[in-house]
């Protein structure tokens, strides 16, 4: 329940603040506005009229700021031009003071630097300067990082690199150049991907990989992947008919018959911890910029589901021969094989079906066989699996879209940047227009209007708020980080990844997963900055000349 | 003589102006009087007075409530409403006929 004299007071403190804020020659104006309160009858009425006359005092405060003669009169004496603008008020300016100081005290802390540094991310794509997650740009980071670890004789570091730079010519030489410094890091082939590579260059690559980790399906995966292209590139096949190639048939029948599938995330992080620490980076998107891969090479995951139809296929074509054996074989591979993808790279989505129906199949061999255990065991399985599907579902949409705390972080972290750039822009305009309008930068002899003062203390407060805004907003991520750099605790890198990635687009953009949605959004966003900034240009402009052809004095005909 | 932009708003605050020129006039009273917000007749009022059409004076009421602000036109104010006023009223007789069937 509002209290009836709520609105006259709230009417009252309204028009009192614009009349603090109002050029002086209109503040018998205001005064008269707030008198005639006293004779309105009805609360409600009282503030309808407030927020007229406050509207109007309002106007001329802003129109004080932006021509700033408009409301000067003509002064006679010295005295007179001092009543006009008082000098400043001591109390307000220590809280402007205090306020800035308070601000700035913040970028002390190193997590504040490094939050305002992530806030700035969104104007790196609209003023073409280098972005975090694998950009086209030149790196300079990662180009100084290089020739450390070259003149250390760095394999890690050069590997480092290698997973970072967004050329496939550059990844491919420096993984080849780790490699030879270090043999251990083979896997490094499989991390850094082999796209635009020649097929002799892949095939080289691939039967390193074999030879330095055999029981790993992942190499043969890679070398599928290899015949896969070149054969939908090559048209001896129709469409989609990859897998009726022998060559690919046999490196898939090892993939999955192999005892492992490993996708080295875990080495790949570790190295990312060490070289961190080692060369003292710390940025968090040099941290969170492997994560990029979902932690599976995506060259292993659609193939899987065709060759494991495939096999189901042959399956059945087994069981109405009469082969049952054979047709569990052939079940069972499927079933295993995805059940260690589900395991190691939680990709087990996009082998739903196959599942599904190599589980169903086992259960009705051995249903036929009076096996009703097994049948069970099989059953309870396929459950599970639906479960587990449906739970790594969400999470791999999670790790793709980013979690709603993410995105939400995210927002506050540009918007905060933002304001704290605004209001250090309102600030410096305030100190700079007072001190050029008193031509002294004695603190005695400056003077200033109430609505500059106004202005000032609203930035000052504003730098504050958004500093504390952002500073909250970072910190979390920033453990995240720090646990990562100081213990290799990974646990938090998909989070941080998806909050980083969210950082760079512009505010009041959003991004969108899909084939090439991201470079488009980049360079929308950048059109639409610039036509925005343009279309405020020519529309202040306007406003201006229109203000000045209608408030320009008409001849009377009378005189 | 400059003189402002005279709207049809303009108008009817000079209307009732006109009725008692020599009376002092509050705010509200004009707003109810012409129907306008304050964030309307304010404007108006302040750039009559910019003219130099308006006067203000602050006259103490009852005790206890503060002084108001009251409005009065000027010399110059009067003479420009009743010329502007009178052109009006010719511009009118002259047009009247067109739309009355030649009666006035």
């Amino acid at each position: 329940m509002i209290p009836a004299g709520f609105p006259r007071s709230i009417a009252i403190a309204l028009l009192r603040f614009a009349i603090w804020i109002a050029p002086d020659d209109t503040h018998d104006w205001g005064r008269g506005m707030l008198s005639e309160l006293n004779h309105i009858e009805g609360n409600w009425s009282a503030l309808l009229w407030s927020f007229g006359g406050a509207g109007v005092l309002a106007k001329h405060a802003i129109l004080a700021v932006i021509l700033p003669g408009r409301h000067r009169g003509t002064f006679s004496t010295a005295s007179e031009l001092f009543a006009k603008e008082p000098p400043m008020r001591k109390p307000v300016l220590a809280v402007i003071a205090a306020c800035t100081a308070a601000s700035l005290l913040f970028f002390l802390a190193p997590v504040f630097r490094q939050a305002f540094q992530v806030s700035l991310a969104q104007w790196h794509d609209v003023f073409h300067v280098k972005l975090g997650f694998g950009y086209p740009n030149p790196d300079p980071d990662l180009d100084a990082l290089v020739k450390r670890a070259d003149q250390n004789h760095d394999a890690e570091g050069l590997a480092f690199v290698a997973n970072r730079y967004h050329s496939q010519v550059r990844r491919a030489h420096l993984a080849d150049e780790a490699v030879h410094l270090d043999p251990n890091l083979t896997w490094l082939y499989a991390v850094a991907g082999t796209g635009y590579l020649s097929p002799s260059e892949i095939d080289r690559r691939v039967s390193l990989l074999k030879q330095w980790d055999p029981q790993n399906a992942l190499s043969y995966l890679m070398a599928a992947q290899k015949i896969g292209v070149s054969v939908e590139q090559s048209k001896e096949f129709p469409l989609g008919k990859t897998e009726e190639n022998p060559a690919w048939e046999k490196e898939m029948d090892a993939a999955f018959q192999s005892p492992k599938l490993d996708t080295y995330l875990d080495r790949q992080r570790q190295l990312d911890h060490r070289v961190l620490s080692r060369y003292h980076l710390d940025d968090p998107f040099q941290a969170a910029s492997g994560e990029d891969w979902y932690g599976f090479p995506i060259y292993g995951a659609w193939q899987c589901s065709f060759y494991a139809q495939s096999l189901l296929e042959s399956g059945k074509s087994l069981e109405s021969r009469g082969d049952r054996k054979a047709a569990f074989e052939k079940y069972f591979a499927v079933a295993r094989f995805g059940q260690m993808m589900g395991d190691v790279a939680g990709f087990t989505v996009v082998m739903r079906k196959n599942m599904e129906q190599a589980y169903t199949r086992l259960g009705a061999l051995s249903q036929t066989e009076d096996n009703n255990a097994a049948a069970a065991f099989y059953a309870a399985l396929a459950d599970q699996f639906d479960k587990a599907a449906d739970k790594q579902r969400l999470l791999l949409r999670n790790r793709i879209q980013g979690s709603d705390v993410s995105h939400w972080n995210a927002f506050l972290v540009r918007l905060s940047g933002l304001g704290l750039l605004f209001c250090a822009l309102l600030l410096v305009l305030c100190a700079l227009g007072v001190v050029v309008r008193n031509r002294s930068l004695r603190l005695s002899s400056l003077h200033t209007s109430r609505l500059t003062l106004g202005i000032g203390f609203g930035a000052a407060f504003g730098a504050l708020l958004s500093s504390a805004v952002l500073f909250v907003s970072f910190r979390p991520y920033s453990e995240l980080f720090q646990r990562f750099l100081s213990k290799g605790d990974d646990a938090g890198l998909s989070e941080l990844y998806s909050f980083l990635r969210d950082t760079q687009l512009p505010l009041g953009s959003q991004f969108n997963f899909g084939p090439g949605s991201w470079y488009v959004a980049s360079w929308n966003i950048v059109f639409y900055f610039w036509s925005a900034v343009t279309i405020l240009c020519a529309l202040a402009l306007s406003f201006a000349v229109f203000r000045h052809f209608q408030t320009r004095p008409q001849s009377s005909a009378a005189a | 003589m400059k003189t402002p932009r005279l709207s049809s708003q303009t108008l009817r605050v000079l209307e009732r102006f006109i009725e008692r020129p020599t009376a002092w006039r509050y705010g509200y009273e004009l707003s109810r009087a012409t129907g306008l917000k304050s964030g309307t007749l304010y404007p108006i009022l302040m750039r009559l007075a910019k003219y130099s059409l308006l006067e203000t004076k602050w006259v103490a009421t009852e005790d206890g409530v503060p002084p108001r602000h009251t409005y009065r036109l000027t010399p110059n104010g009067v003479e420009l409403v009743r010329a502007t006023f009178a052109g009006e009223r010719s511009t009118l007789k002259v047009r009247r006929p067109a739309f009355s069937g030649g009666k006035a």
